[in-house]
């Protein structure tokens, strides 16, 4: 073979090889195999393998609000101590506005308030003390809101029982969650759509005109019970103890009470259930969850050995859910499914065979037409389309690139768009056959001259694609990678192994004269 | 060696710009058009871009004005379409709030629960999210132009760029046209199209500036029309060539790819038509406003 020198010979064998080795297992498919060769293989997107996709946004405000409220408890405790009266508090969107009666000890005021809210904005103008919510300590509240949400939810999903789930932060206050293989994402939103914000509270029977005029004291709020929302309770704002201090927690059955949850606490959290029970035996005590009453018992002995149950009236998976929120602890905030979207298995199925079947068809048909076309040539051409097939499906598989349906109509459209390079080259070569005689030479001006344009032609379409993988989401950016990858693969089948096989096609059959 | 490449000739001599200015009004035509009916009647968003919900189930025994009698009684904003084939029915809701579709997802299963075999796919966009879906795709549309103008700038003298993004936008309005007649849904994969279009647009466009530059230095003499001409004749069987091969794929596509792929396939046919057209005679004839050579005006 004159003119092709062998180390080149060698970098397209040994390029091709490797393209078609590493398709292997992407090919074979064996979703459980460990062997670390069968591992390269490609991994299947949501909306082919089914599954369920959900983006949940923290719900801030609630969180800023709750804030606002905690500066209104703390200034009326610090006035109280300096004995100073409050004659209005304002809350508005951002800030609290509190009005003294008189101003004399206002500074004080502010500086007991700053020792415990370092960061707020505070200021006095005559009477008046405004705290105000700044950017930062909003931002705090933010970071720390996310990063606990994460870790709950992350809890929650293990509990649950998916596997390999995939939970990221998303921008500044939202959470991605892929969750591969789950049928039914009712019970998983289910879950996550509860705060479990869980608290035990003395309940206040004696003030019973409070609960007709719907008015809580200082110090008490009104809460619904969860079965009747026309039952209320006046329960001592203050929790005795709160859901995280629990250990432990489980669905139970017992005879008489049905499904129910049995909870252990912590060390403090057992001193403190057992001192509120010692000594407030006779009154009632709330089970509150996500502000609802869910059981209100008496109290009739002391319990002292950290643990109990909550009854209410649960199924057994009911019962096995809360158990699970509990054991995960409670969301800082709740969270907003803003965007969900679930693929069942069938369809996953059905969108794998049918593009099977379109890259089957798309190629057969590519192919043909070439052979009609270009003839050897086409022929040969159709060699380097098969290889660049199977060098995109390696890419896929080796680098953990994600296929998703897009991402099939990607591959399709490459098998188009990939013999372009070689129509490039073919017609350069025909051009040049007009010219010249010597067949060696025909063949390497058609390359060289095929050569810039190709590279130009091919790098816009390069920039398409990076372009939607920055902007594009989930099963797009599937698409751009396909499309990325089959161009760079195009462009490396066209110049060298077409390359390669026509130097060998016009060596072995020994051709005086080139006509394409 | 066999093949039937003899049929496009060698060196085919056909007059492409001395029909420019029939072309120039047809697309000018068309693009009136196209602005006037994106502007009046519009696209067909789909949920990615207009929020709601989406509910497909294959279902057995019933027909698809069953399912519509069932739910229409329980909610006003409720469309179903048959996706496929009689079996699979597409359930649309619009739902003002994110809580509001969540519940609305459950109570449609279980209204029709007993009609379905399976829930192949449920997909709820909420408000927020796809205001900025729109917004990313816009993005992303108009960076990619404006990258493809820096690089072309960069790789040829300006001219050659402004002939490329003439080309590029009369491609993107002539397609988004298109699709408002056609009512095709308008989804994150159809801006996947557009963009997929505009770098294939470009990639023809580019091989035949190519040649534009190679003749330029080569024929110092020839006539601006003349030359061009030639360029376009030079690499006419090329254009066609690729043109074909790709419409292949994409047409097997459309019909064996399934039903979810069928739009973005549909507006990737439409775009390579338009923007095979467009190199030819949009971006070359373009071309003609810039005078190339010195020498021209000194005649």
């Amino acid at each position: 073979m004159k003119n092709y020198p062998i180390w080149k010979s060698f970098t397209v064998i040994s390029l091709v090889l490797l393209g078609i080795i590493f398709a292997i297992p992407s090919i074979i498919y064996d979703e459980n195999s460990e062997n670390w060769f069968l591992k390269n293989k490609i991994n299947l997107g949501l909306d082919l393998q089914g599954g369920s996709y959900l983006l949940l946004e923290v719900q801030l405000d609630v969180l800023y609000k709750e804030e606002l409220d905690n500066f209104v408890d703390s200034v009326r405790l610090i006035s109280r101590d300096q004995a100073v009266k409050i004659e209005k508090i304002d809350i508005q969107e951002n800030e609290v506005v509190v009005f003294f009666a008189n101003k004399e000890k206002i500074k004080d005021i502010r500086d007991s308030f700053f020792q415990m809210y370092r960061g707020v904005t505070l200021q006095i103008n005559n009477n008046k003390l405004s705290i105000k919510l700044n950017d930062e300590y909003r931002k705090i509240i933010q970071d720390s809101a996310i990063k606990q949400s994460l870790e709950i939810v992350r809890k929650r999903i293990d509990e649950s029982g998916t596997k390999e789930p995939l939970i990221q932060r998303s921008g500044k206050k939202r959470i991605l969650l892929q969750l591969p293989g789950v049928k039914d994402p009712e019970r998983i939103k289910d879950l996550l759509g509860k705060t479990a914000k869980l608290t035990f509270h003395i309940v206040d029977n004696d003030n019973t005109s409070a609960l007709q005029n719907n008015l809580a004291p200082f110090g008490k709020i009104i809460v619904s019970d969860m079965y009747d929302e026309n039952t209320k309770y006046l329960l001592d704002k203050r929790a005795v103890v709160g859901g995280e201090n629990l250990v432990d927690a489980k669905g139970s059955f017992d005879q008489t009470e049905g499904h129910a949850v049995s909870f252990r606490f912590d060390t403090e959290g057992a001193q403190k259930f057992g001192k509120v029970t010692t000594n407030n035996i006779g009154k009632n005590l709330a089970v509150v969850l996500d502000g609802v009453v869910i059981t209100a018992p008496r109290i009739s002995s002391a319990i002292t050995g950290g643990s109990g149950i909550i009854t209410g009236n649960f199924n057994a998976q009911e019962a096995s859910d809360l158990a699970v929120l509990l054991r995960a602890g409670a969301l800082p905030a709740p969270l907003e499914i803003v965007e969900e979207r679930s693929v069942g298995a069938g369809l996953g199925a059905d969108s794998i065979a049918a593009g099977q079947i379109a890259a089957i068809i798309g190629m057969v048909l590519v192919c043909v037409f070439m052979i009609l076309i270009y003839g050897t040539f086409g022929a040969l051409a159709n060699v380097s389309l098969i290889v660049n097939l199977f060098i995109i499906i390696s890419l896929l598989g080796t680098i953990g690139a994600t296929l998703t349906l897009p991402g099939i109509a990607g591959i399709v459209l490459t098998i188009g768009m990939a013999v372009d390079a070689n129509v490039l080259i073919f017609e350069r070569i025909k051009e040049e056959s007009l010219k010249q005689t010597k067949v060696f030479l025909i063949v390497k001006n058609g390359f060289d001259r095929a050569m810039s344009t190709i590279l130009d032609a091919n790098i816009t379409t390069l920039i398409a694609a990076v372009l939607l993988f920055a902007f594009g989401s989930g099963p797009i950016r599937g698409f751009s990678i396909t499309l990325s990858l089959g161009v760079i693969a195009s462009m490396f089948t066209a110049l060298m192994l077409t390359n390669f096989l026509v130097y060998m096609y016009l060596s072995i059959a020994n051709k005086k004269k080139l006509i394409l | 060696m066999f093949g039937l490449n003899k049929i496009i000739p060698v060196d085919p001599n056909i007059n492409f710009l001395g029909l420019r200015r029939n072309f120039l009004i047809f697309s000018i035509l068309a693009i009136l058009f196209s602005i006037g009916l994106l502007s009046i009647k519009g696209l067909n968003l789909g949920i990615d871009f207009k929020g709601g919900t989406l509910i497909e189930v294959s279902t057995k025994n019933t027909s698809i004005g069953e399912l519509r009698e069932i739910l229409s009684s329980s909610y006003s904003d409720v469309s179903l379409q048959e996706f496929g084939n009689e079996n699979i029915i597409l359930i649309r809701l619009q739902n003002k709030s994110n809580q509001e579709s969540i519940e609305t997802v459950n109570s449609v299963k279980n209204l029709i629960q007993d009609k379905v075999v399976e829930f192949r796919r449920s997909e709820f966009v909420g408000p927020t999210i796809s205001s900025e879906l729109l917004f990313r795709g816009f993005q992303a549309v108009s960076f990619a132009l404006i990258a493809i103008l820096i690089y072309i700038w960069l790789r040829f003298e300006w001219q050659f760029g402004f002939g490329a993004v003439v080309a590029l936008t009369h491609d993107v309005l002539f397609t988004l046209g298109l699709l408002s007649i056609l009512n095709v849904e308008f989804s994150l994969a159809t801006i996947a199209a557009i963009l997929t279009i505009a770098g294939y647009s470009i990639n023809d466009t580019v091989v035949i500036f190519d040649r534009v530059r190679e003749n330029l230095r080569k024929y110092k003499k020839l006539e601006l029309v003349d030359l061009f001409n030639l360029s376009v004749n030079n690499t006419l069987s090329r254009t066609i060539m690729t043109s074909l091969t790709t419409l292949l794929a994409l047409v097997s596509l459309f019909i064996f790819g399934g039903e979810v792929i069928r739009p973005f396939a549909l507006t990737m046919i439409i775009g390579v038509i338009i923007g095979t057209y467009s190199s030819v005679f949009i971006a070359v004839p373009t071309l003609l406003i810039f005078k190339f050579r010195p020498q021209d005006e000194d005649d």
